[in-house]
């Protein structure tokens, strides 16, 4: 199967280097022959690299560890959803992974456009194939997933088959894993879409609305996906790495909300774009800014240049990613400033306090936090550099930076869709934001009252409320209208309001769920912990919560073995739940780690470590937290995940007018005919 | 009627109190020009505030605790983890540094102290935030330069946005009627396009 893969590779490369030459030349020449070619070789590009992918994973399967790969990151007992996981666990395999779903996406692309965006196609396939190229040459050349295992002796190198391999890393046996990494690359990768459709549009000089809207959905995915990577992977470092928390601010963490928060700003100032025409040249600096920063995300987590707990992804890759990030940044921004002329602003502000001046300010902050957030992220590498002093920037630099700007933002999620486009009277401010202020208020008082100290804590649950009542607002008066208009029920009334304009109502949902993650992270503030020697009828008391060890138990299956702790916990007195945290030690690659025991409630998780066992004693070492408002967190990330899909959807409106356009296009025809 | 409603001075202030109320309101929201700068540089105080905030959240101050101190140390066993993050079990060295804190704690330093000891006894890479002097310096204060560099931006943005005339000319709306304005507003929410 290495000869399969191999071939696979080595043709994906041709199809992948021919498809982007084609496209350039089928552009410059207008023949929509050859650019028809170039589309089929992006086609052949996706089917090669498939197959390389097939390859791999059935050896992965079927236990071949003949392959070098396979030996050092599966074994025979491993679970085979882990196997599966096994694709995109090491190096080699994850940039397979890469190159894959830049095909998919590819191939997806050629599909949707076959009859439309004919002019800008040509280079889209472009540069979708000039990446794919890349990654098809790093494969192949630099990190081949397709290696044979072999031994090296004094009569030379010869092939040799493992009589089981390594084994997957034991941190990444997780479930939220075998999903995390395909959701992350998914939005990585998918970021190309919107910036090939913007160099397209740049060199073809078809600047006007098109390329906007055919890139706001190509945009909405990837951001989507990226979202949900983000948030399964604070599940994993919650559930896995045992400290409590799901934020580290590590810096491969940080490389991934980079483009999270410029595509942010993307899906934010593209709607002036299409609503006034203005903000051109700022929306191609967005998606050329989003792409950099994907490419940026990958370089870093593959490339080793920053210490971070991902260590397992790391190698000597790097150069070639940063030759890549500059050819990108060169290219793009030499477009940008050659098409200038193209991209002025159509329109003028009419006033600050419109939805123009919110979405500015959005992006402001957005912007400044990704400045931050990269500054912070680099800054060990330039002290290096620069002084060749070993620094580290942490949780307390980005917490200091990024919690203020956070809570602008929210209020911003919160004020700015209030606001109207062009200008918003005095009275329609003071109409819209009277109630939720007051309520915000009183709710802050009560929290006050309550004993909420923490300042940030503090902002942030009245900020909240201050968003929520507005947003929830916003559905209220819609369907209070529609009762009375169309006397509907208020159940009918809500939902037509919503289909009728999906993107805007799907926005507001994604905002609740921006707040509610907001929530979750004001419960940082109130965590406590406690730890203790634990043997059998020990007790160990964290705040209103008694626990109670009742034995350990050692256990053996044909991937680890494992120490489980048996502790039952009562809350004020009360029977509350019985919780098994567990120390394993995975035999194959022979490395330790710890499960956590979770109990998660509305209000608060209880969250129990068996840290490992006392050497003097033999007791447990229990570590307990007890962490508030952590399940908002993952509510929140399911709410934006509802909404972004929801706005998604074609709304009546736009159903209806792509209705009306394709009638007038068939009349047009028809008159033709004649 | 209440003895509230009999009294003429009660309702004569209070009439008089909404009245100036909305002059005040009226006349603020006729002079456009000074609230739209009251609402930009209200936003930009804000910002600026909740930057000061943060800055002044000192932490010399504070009465140093192990779980705090933790959060502001990398562990020194080459985890890259804070050292109340470390994922490693009977980690030897996180052990060893725990101690060291729990030592001046029980000396008691305060946590300024205690990070000026850590970054003597383990080097300055110790601290999972380098210290705001020096090269260091720059860390902490580009991220505001930026955030300011960004608003100075949009207000050029602005600016120009706004003595530029459009492109295309909108024709003349009744827009600025409140009454209108309320009727289209219900009109395109009862559309659901508000």
């Amino acid at each position: 199967m290495n000869q399969v893969g191999s071939v696979g590779l080595i043709a994906s490369l041709a199809f992948a280097a021919y498809a982007l030459v084609a496209g350039a030349v089928g552009g410059k020449l207008r023949s929509p022959r050859i650019t028809r070619s170039a589309e089929r070789a992006a086609l052949g590009f996706f089917l090669m690299v498939t197959l390389a992918v097939v390859a791999l994973e059935y050896m992965i399967l079927t236990n071949d560890f003949h392959n070098a790969y396979v030996a050092e990151h599966s074994n025979r007992d491993l679970l085979t959803y882990y196997k599966v996981a096994a694709l995109w666990a090491g190096q080699e395999g994850s940039l397979l992974f890469w190159t894959w779903l830049l095909s998919i996406y590819s191939a997806l692309v050629v599909w949707q456009n076959r009859r439309k965006n004919r002019q800008l196609m040509p280079y889209v396939i472009s540069v979708l194939m000039g990446t794919g190229t890349f990654f098809s040459l790093l494969v192949f050349f630099v990190a081949n997933p397709f290696q044979e295992l072999s031994v090296v002796s004094v009569s030379g190198t010869r092939a040799f088959t493992a009589p089981d391999g390594n084994g997957l890393n034991p941190l990444l046996q997780y479930h939220s894993m075998v999903i995390h990494p395909p959701m992350l690359y998914l939005g990585y990768v998918g970021m190309v879409v919107p910036f090939a459709f913007a160099m397209a549009a740049l060199i073809t000089r078809q600047l006007g609305d098109n390329w906007i809207r055919t890139t706001r959905r190509w945009t909405m995915v990837p951001w989507m996906l990226l979202g949900c990577g983000i948030l399964l992977g604070g599940n994993w470092a919650y559930a896995v790495l045992g400290w409590g928390g799901y934020w580290g601010w590590d810096p491969v963490e940080n490389a991934s909300l980079l483009p999270w928060l410029s595509g942010t700003a993307f899906l934010h100032s593209v709607m002036i774009q299409e609503k006034r025409g203005m903000l051109k040249v700022w929306n191609v600096a967005l998606v050329i800014l989003t792409f950099f920063l994907s490419i940026f995300g990958t370089f870093l987590t593959r490339s080793g240049i920053v210490s971070s707990v991902h260590a397992f992804a790391q190698s000597n890759i790097g150069p070639f990613f940063a030759v890549f990030l500059a050819i990108i940044l060169f290219f793009s921004v030499t477009l940008l400033f050659l098409r200038l002329d193209h991209l002025k602003s159509e329109n003028k502000l009419d006033s600050m306090v419109s939805r123009e001046s919110g979405f500015l300010f959005n992006n402001w902050i957005l912007l400044a936090l990704v400045f931050a957030v990269f500054w912070g992220t680099l800054f060990p590498v330039i002290s290096k550099a620069v002084e060749n002093a070993t620094v580290t920037v942490g949780a307390p630099f980005f917490n200091k930076v990024a919690i203020p700007m956070g809570l602008l933002l929210l209020l911003l999620t919160g004020a700015g869709p209030l606001l109207a486009w062009r200008k918003t009277s005095f009275q329609s401010l003071k109409r819209n934001f009277t109630l939720p202020l007051i309520v915000a208020l009183v709710a802050g008082g009560m929290m006050f009252a309550e004993g909420v100290r923490n300042l940030y804590a503090w902002m942030t649950l009245f900020l909240s409320v201050f968003v929520l009542v507005c947003i929830v607002g916003e559905f209220w008066k819609g369907a209070r209208t529609r009762m009375r208009t169309a006397k509907e029920n208020f159940a009918l009334a809500l939902y037509n309001l919503t289909m009728r304009n999906t993107r805007r109502y799907g926005g507001y949902i994604v905002h609740i769920g921006i707040v509610l993650l907001f929530i979750g992270f004001a419960g940082q503030a109130f965590k406590t912990d406690a730890k203790g020697l634990m043997q059998e009828g020990d007790l160990l008391q964290v705040k209103n919560y008694m626990l109670r060890c009742d034995g350990l138990t050692t256990g053996d299956n044909p991937n680890y073995e494992y120490t489980r702790a048996l502790i039952t916990v009562t809350k004020n007195g009360e029977a509350f739940t019985s919780m098994h945290p567990e120390k394993r030690f995975y035999k194959a690659s022979q490395q330790p780690t710890s499960y956590v025991a979770i109990h998660p409630t509305l209000s608060e998780d209880v969250y129990v470590v068996l840290a490992g066992l006392d050497p003097d004693t033999g007791k447990a070492i229990i570590q307990v937290f007890i962490n508030p408002l952590v399940t908002w967190v993952w509510i929140g990330g399911v709410v934006t995940l509802l909404g972004t899909l929801l706005a998604m959807v074609p709304s009546r409106v736009e159903r209806e007018m792509a209705g009306m356009r394709q009638a007038q296009e068939l009349a047009v025809q028809a008159g033709d005919g004649f | 009627m209440s003895d509230k409603q009999n009294n003429p001075n009660s309702r004569g202030f209070a009439n008089y109190s909404t009245l100036a109320t909305r002059r005040y309101f009226r006349s603020f929201a006729r002079h456009s020009s000074l609230f739209t700068r009251h609402y930009f540089f209200s936003f930009a105080a804000l910002a600026a505030c909740l930057l000061a905030a943060s800055v002044a959240r000192g932490d010399g101050a504070r009465k140093p605790t192990l779980e705090a101190i933790g959060s502001e140390v990398q562990c020194p066993c080459g985890c890259v983890a804070p050292l109340n993050q470390c994922p490693m079990l009977d980690c030897a060295e996180k052990a060893e540094m725990r101690a060291f804190i729990k030592k001046e704690i029980a000396d008691g330093k305060d946590e300024t102290a205690i990070l000026q000891d850590i970054s003597i006894r383990y080097g300055v890479q110790a601290l999972t935030a380098p210290p705001a002097k020096g090269f260091n310096l720059a860390v902490w204060i580009l991220p505001g330069i930026g955030l300011m560099v960004g608003l100075g931006i949009v207000i050029v943005i602005v600016r120009r946005w706004k003595g530029k005339p459009a492109m295309v000319p909108v024709p003349p709306s009744a827009t600025h009627d409140p009454k209108v304005l309320t009727a289209v507003e219900e009109e395109m929410k009862s559309a659901g396009l508000g």
